[in-house]
């Protein structure tokens, strides 16, 4: 019996969509079987990211409303074995899936996977609630960021009261050097405000605009450092033991930049 | 030329930030008002100052998550050279 996931952050932009994707990619990478769903009805953007928009046919709309088996609505990726994408409907909005059909849906998927990772919508509104509802464990994705931190515990306190105790967070963009001088929050700060487990820190990575624009994840980019964090971060959610490392400053060029800026 | 501006440094941004958190999350999870949260803290000083010898202003309150709750802290700095009224 696999384990249903859903990835949240309650603020937009900060990388919940990026980081199913590449944790999707990631686990299917080291020989998990995953489903990665797309619960942003309205505004789907996973069949994008993951370079699978031309292979959409169903959605799971289609699978709610009966047109089509659940198995027929899974789309296959094109790079990694054993990893599908369920996607969202276009058409229709968030308040047409009700919190019922999307644990239907993920009751039946994790018989058969081993990983059911689900991208939920921006918000605390019904889109939010849907894409929790059939959730065992939340990931927690934010910036460390005032904004995105105060939406993150928002969004922490409602899981828990929801039932799921085992809440994760991944720190994404994470800049060393602005850490470093003094203009960042660091992963220390945030955990002792947010006060959960921390799953991995993601160093900001511009490789993730050409990975989005190509339609292929980061994590097939070997050596990037995006791509490491995410699947360092995929092996603990196998269970295995790998420190957090800490984070290197980008380069000399850029900390020589920051060195005089910060001394203007 | 202001010459204490060149030796001393302005705050980190990234404390002001920890700080301005501290005490927006403390209000969110409390679900109540600064007002509100002022007074707690005032009447809570209040009490305090009975037995203690302390500065007013120095109470600090928050709500800190442990596990699926939260505890209330209320920090208030107390040394050995105070005493027990």
């Amino acid at each position: 019996m696999g384990k249903v996931i859903v990835i949240t952050s309650g603020k937009g932009g900060v990388g919940k969509t990026t980081s199913t994707a590449n944790l999707g990619t990631a686990l299917a990478m080291i020989e998990r079987t995953v489903v990665i769903i797309d619960a942003d009805v309205g505004l789907r953007n996973l069949d994008v990211v993951m370079g699978l928009e031309s292979r959409v046919v169903y959605t799971s709309m289609d699978v709610i409303e009966k047109r089509c088996d659940l198995d027929k609505a899974l789309v296959k990726d094109r790079r990694v074995e054993d990893l599908m994408l369920l996607a969202a409907s276009q058409r229709n909005r968030k308040d047409d899936i009700k919190p019922e059909q999307m644990q239907e849906i993920c009751e039946k998927l994790k018989q058969e996977y081993d990983f059911v990772l689900i991208d939920s919508p921006a918000g605390i509104e019904q889109g939010f609630h849907n894409a929790a509802a059939g959730a065992d464990e939340a990931i927690i994705v934010t910036t460390p960021d005032v904004s995105a931190i105060r939406d993150a515990d928002r969004i922490i306190g409602l899981l828990q009261h929801q039932g799921i105790n085992s809440i994760n967070l991944v720190l994404n963009r994470l800049s060393p050097t602005l850490v470093k001088n003094g203009n960042m929050m660091g992963k220390n700060e945030v955990l002792d405000i947010l006060n959960i487990d921390l799953l991995g820190v993601v160093p900001e990575d511009t490789g993730v605009i050409a990975s989005t624009n190509r339609g292929v994840p980061l994590v097939h980019s070997e050596g990037s450092p995006g791509a490491e964090a995410y699947m360092r971060i995929a092996r603990r959610m196998t269970g295995q033991r790998i420190p957090i490392p800490e984070m290197q400053e980008e380069n000399f060029f850029a900390n020589l930049l920051n060195w005089f800026s910060r001394n203007k | 030329m202001d010459f204490k501006r060149l030796f001393t440094r302005k705050s980190k941004s990234s404390s002001i930030a920890t700080q301005r958190l501290q005490l927006i999350l403390t209000q969110d999870r409390f679900e109540v008002s600064e007002d509100s949260m002022k007074k707690l803290q005032f009447e809570l000083t209040e009490v305090l100052a009975k037995y203690f010898e302390f500065t007013m202003h120095s109470v600090k309150m928050s709500l800190k998550r442990e596990g699926s709750s939260y505890v209330l802290m209320a920090d208030f700095p107390y040394s050995k050279s105070d005493k027990l009224r």
